[in-house]
């Protein structure tokens, strides 16, 4: 033993030495364990330094692993699973079908057409060529077309999901096909869902149109998703929220190559809401055949309710088109068109009022302490500096009570009483009459109009305002721009003593009242009978009729200054021609605003159109009489195809089956 | 002196962590050989082959603890010779797998001589080290850093990164454990930058240098060379506490993560077990490691001592490597995990350096030294 540890110790490295003391001992200790050895005299002893070395390895594997693990799964530990979470579960939108849109009786507006669809599976199908080329032959679309529209679609969509290769099938066809698709693996028919507008150019301008969001819709709405369709004019778009409903949700299981395991459905989608309309589509029909081809605008509001019985601008165009996606000729023509039909007129263009805006100059005066009684003399025109402003009739009215400069029209009457009641006062009331800003129709890009006022000009033109401004005001020119819709309003407000209703599209929204016009009763009453004595026998004759009680007011507005005139006037230089009226018969009460832009002089022009509304409306008792609303038709859905019905019906009884419903 | 049987004084601990983690492996395998799929799940059948090749390990280990190891002595030169003639021929008749030469086809078997050479350096290696109990001075170093880095050449050029640093490493420490004079040493510690130096420009291929890269910085690359690194952090990460339960782990079922059944297996046993089954697992190596360092320590000889360190710092690395590659501190290399990690001659192979273990320990009580 002392031999061997002389052997072990005498040839020990100065480093080694270091670690002679410690280790020495642990030898000692270690020694009874090997009884077997004690009488060899040579027993082989193991390097002290190795063996620390080892037992070192051991402690440092050790703890560098648990704190490593511990570091891994217990301080990041909670990171990690979410992440593990997410990588092995997906969410997927279901789309809701969007509510549909009826008019008044219940006849379709807005649809939700079916289409059938051939889409593949790349992963599933075995020879490419063969079935795109049978494809082609099924649907009798040329097979180049097939092939490009694959290679277009093939980078976006992943090899295990659906590309959508012909769309718009023939139901029979559909028929057809799924019979002979079991040859076929990797094929299918899916449904898709379309928008249609069955009424086109009718309810354009109104419905307005869906098409896939854009990215900047997409970037705004964390709901939308690519290829979802948005409501993109008209009440598609301000009632698209609505209109939409909301997605359902399915959680769906994936493993790494992105395969779908299972899925549990989140949420149920909710058919978006079905809206019905207050506008009756007939009387939409009337207005338009009553208009003629003159572009402009006519305007059914009942004024108790606010509610727009028909709301037409011409000329229109096919709202279908923008739906399917426009093409570009399409495009170019709607757009460069001189008349502008994309332009709704009702609400995104704006006149000088003319002479309609007279029954709210009266009312104004009447609240700013004119009598009906004072008269005013006209004598053609009123003279301003070296210049004379003109009455329309240049021989002049004679003397004038504001009755009859209502039913005569009588320009210099307003010139002298709106210089006496003066501009600070015209403004005001001007605006609490709904003028200068929007009515808050439930349609997009409504125009607010125009009433200036002395600060206005000064901001706008850094010009005083001046008498002429207040004679140009006063007869609704110059400045002053106003939408039909806002006159119409006016005149409702003027039959229900006073309230400014919001024109309500859907027959189902409340009388929302905006504001109120600030007027006396008897103001009011005035004016209403000022239009009834206009319509019979003033300026307004050509609505007059027996059967009803009639009121209106014609205007003119000039669109060249009277100086001009003389030669003969283009087509854009001719005066707009207005005209509103109501009309009471049985009980019904109705508010119709024609405008026919460029049409000449109101009563000439736009007066027929109104006579032709009334005689509709007056000559069906349907429409004298309050009728009960009538009951919506029952949804049934466009048939599906065979073998798809027979997987719905499965499924139905496997839901019912889980839920343990009755049948 | 009382002639007792040789199984008398067998390591029975090693046999016990053996087997231990033998089983846990076995038990992982099972839950990675499964997969879930949209219609159901699939089992493959990694984990039955594996038990085949345990027992046929089993089989060689018995084998070679039947002869006293010190007759390894004779068989280390001609062996090293054997070795080195294989590894000449690779680059002439070798076949190639995944763009690297490492294979040599035998009719109906083919062998991969780098793996002979791990064990042809270790057998010399003990035997040259043996010769006397003195510090290596410049000579026997240099010796033996010879003996080692001609088959670490071959292989490098093959290429065959991992078993080259699994060479340098075991023959590293082995030399290490027997004593070196601190001179060589220190000039050694000073060479080893310029090595690294040297290696990373010249000794290098691409993709290797792309690994390293990639274990830097894992993120840069999410779904290229950084997708095994990340999803196996994934995997780990979320077991978190206790695990997400035998066969319930989503990243290995659902296939996110690559390897689960080879080098990445630890990955499945630590998502399903969490931070107790992974410090239960770590506890068992480091039991195994002292079982075999008890023998170390036992040893009769300088011979038997050295074969049994050599087969620690083989095991040591090699699970050092694994298991830091699959926690994310060690570059991505192509070594399994023993015992837990599938794969057939890798089983063998670990049973057959555990039967030299049991051997030495078996031994320990002979008195009649014919050497030395």
């Amino acid at each position: 033993m002392t031999t061997d540890k002389k052997k072990t110790d005498a040839p020990r490295p100065p480093w080694k030495r270091l670690f002679a003391r410690g280790p020495a001992k642990e030898a000692e200790k270690d020694e009874p364990k090997i009884r077997i050895k004690k009488e060899t005299t040579d027993r082989y002893q193991p390097p002290k330094w190795g063996l620390w070395m080892i037992q070192g390895f051991v402690l440092v594997f050790f703890c560098t692993f648990v704190s490593r693990f511990w570091f891994l799964q217990m301080h990041l530990g909670a990171d990690f699973a979410r992440q593990a979470q997410e990588n092995h579960w997906r969410q997927e939108r279901i789309s809701a079908p969007r509510g549909r849109i009826f008019d008044v009786k219940g006849r379709v507006l807005a649809d939700n057409r079916t289409a059938y669809g051939l889409s593949l599976i790349r992963d599933d199908i075995k020879d490419m060529p063969a079935t795109l080329a049978q494809v082609s032959e099924w649907t009798g679309v040329p097979l180049e077309q097939v092939q490009e529209r694959f290679r277009q679609s093939k980078n976006k969509v992943k090899s295990f999901e659906p590309l959508l290769l012909v769309t718009d099938l023939d139901y029979s066809l559909v028929v057809r096909i799924e019979s002979e698709l079991y040859a076929w693996p990797g094929l299918e028919v899916v449904v898709l869902t379309k928008r249609s507008y069955p009424e086109q150019n009718l309810f354009a301008h109104i419905l307005g149109y869906v098409a896939e969001a854009n990215e900047a819709e997409l970037a705004k709405d964390p709901e939308l998703a690519m290829g979802d369709l948005v409501g993109k004019s008209g009440i598609e778009y301000t009632l698209d929220k609505r209109l939409r409903g909301r997605k359902g949700l399915y959680d769906i299981e994936v493993d790494a190559s992105g395969h779908m395991l299972g899925q549990v459905l989140k949420e149920e989608p909710q058919h978006g809401e079905e809206l019905r309309l207050a506008i009756d589509r007939d009387i939409q029909q009337a207005c338009l055949n009553a208009l003629g081809g003159e572009a402009g605008s006519v305007i059914v509001m009942e004024p108790d309710t606010g509610k727009l019985r028909a709301l037409v601008t011409t000329p229109s165009y096919d709202n279908n088109l923008f739906a399917a996606g426009i093409s570009q000729r399409d495009w170019d023509a709607l757009r460069n068109n001189p008349r502008f039909p994309l332009q709704n007129r009702v609400i995104q263009s704006t006149y000088p009022p003319g002479s309609v805006w007279k029954l709210m100059m009266a009312a104004c005066f009447l609240e700013n302490h004119v009598s009906p009684h004072d008269y005013v003399s006209c004598a053609g025109g009123i003279r301003l500096g070296k210049n004379v402003i003109h009455c329309w009739k240049r021989s002049g009215h004679g003397g004038q009570d504001m009755l009859h400069s209502i039913v005569n029209s009588c320009d210099v009457y307003y010139y002298r009483m709106a210089e006496r009641v003066g501009i600070d006062a015209i403004a005001p009331f001007a605006k609490a009459c709904g003028f200068g800003r929007p009515t808050g129709i439930d349609l997009p890009h409504e125009k607010s109009g125009l009433m200036p006022s002395r600060e206005w000009k000064s901001r706008r033109f850094k010009r005083g305002w001046g008498r002429g401004d207040t004679y140009n005001a006063s007869i609704g020119q110059g400045y002053v721009l106003a939408t039909p819709l806002q006159v119409a309003v006016y005149v409702c407000a003027l039959l229900n003593g006073g309230d400014l209703l919001k024109p309500q599209l859907v027959d189902t929204e409340p009388r929302t009242v905006t504001g109120r016009v600030p007027a006396k009763r008897s103001t009011l009453e005035f004016i209403v009978n000022a239009m009834r004595r206009t319509a019979n026998g003033g300026t307004a004759k050509a609505v007059g009729r027996r059967d009803a009680d009639m009121g209106g007011k014609t205007g003119t507005a000039q669109v060249v200054r009277l100086r001009s005139r003389g030669r003969a006037l283009s087509w854009k230089e001719k005066d707009h021609a207005w005209i509103a009226t109501w009309g009471h018969k049985n009980d019904k009460t109705y508010v119709v605003v024609v405008m026919v832009e460029h049409g000449g002089g109101g009563g000439k022009v736009a007066g027929p159109v109104a006579r032709k509304v009334y005689d509709y409306l007056f000559r069906n008792p349907e429409y004298t009489v309050s009728a009960k609303a009538q009951p919506e038709e029952p949804f049934i859905g466009p048939p599906l195809p065979p073998a798809m019905e027979r997987a719905r019906q499965r499924e139905q009884e496997k839901l019912r089956h889980r839920h343990q419903l009755p049948r | 002196m009382e002639k007792k049987p040789l199984v008398t004084y067998i390591n029975w601990g090693l046999v016990f962590f053996a087997l231990a983690l033998f089983l846990v492996g076995e038990m992982n395998l099972y839950s990675a050989s499964g997969a879930r799929l949209g219609t159901g799940s699939t089992l493959s059948n990694f984990y039955q082959k594996q038990a085949v090749w345990g027992l046929c390990g089993l089989a060689s280990m018995l084998a070679v603890m039947s002869f006293d190891y010190r007759k390894l002595k004779a068989v280390a030169w001609p062996f090293y010779i054997v070795t080195l003639v294989l590894l000449l021929l690779v680059p002439l008749i070798g076949t190639t797998v995944y763009g690297a030469k490492r294979w040599i086809s035998l009719g109906a078997m083919s062998i991969q001589p780098s793996e002979l050479a791990k064990i042809s350096v270790f057998l010399l290696g003990a035997r040259l080290l043996a010769k006397d109990g003195e510090p290596l001075g410049w000579k026997g170093f240099a010796g033996a850093a010879a003996m080692g880095l001609v088959p670490v050449a071959f292989i490098v050029k093959q290429p065959d990164l991992g078993t080259a640093i699994m060479i340098v490493l075991i023959l590293g420490c082995m030399i290490l454990f027997h004593g070196i004079k601190g001179s060589i040493f220190k000039i050694c510690v000073l060479a080893v930058p310029a090595v690294l130096y040297v290696m990373w420009n010249f000794g290098m291929h691409d993709y290797q240098r792309q690994r390293i890269l990639t274990f830097l910085d894992p993120s840069a690359d999410p779904l290229g060379s950084g997708y095994h690194i990340l999803q196996s952090r994934i995997a780990i990460g979320s077991g978190q506490l206790w695990g997400k339960g035998f066969t319930e782990g989503t990243q290995s079922q659902l296939r996110f993560l690559p390897e689960r059944h080879s080098d990445f297996a630890v990955a499945v046993f630590g998502e399903e077990w969490g931070f107790v089954g992974c410090t239960c697992l770590v506890t068992l190596f480091c039991f195994f490691l002292l079982s075999i360092f008890t023998t170390v320590a036992q040893a009769k000889d300088r011979f038997g001592s050295l074969l049994c360190a050599g087969v620690f710092f083989y095991f040591f690395w090699e699970i050092f490597i694994n298991m830091g590659m699959v926690v994310g501190i060690m570059p991505v290399v192509g070594i399994p995990l023993p015992f837990i990690s599938y794969g057939g001659s890798a089983t063998i192979v670990n049973f057959i350096f555990i039967g030299i273990v049991l051997n030495v320990a078996m031994r320990r009580s002979l008195t009649n030294f014919d050497y030395d």
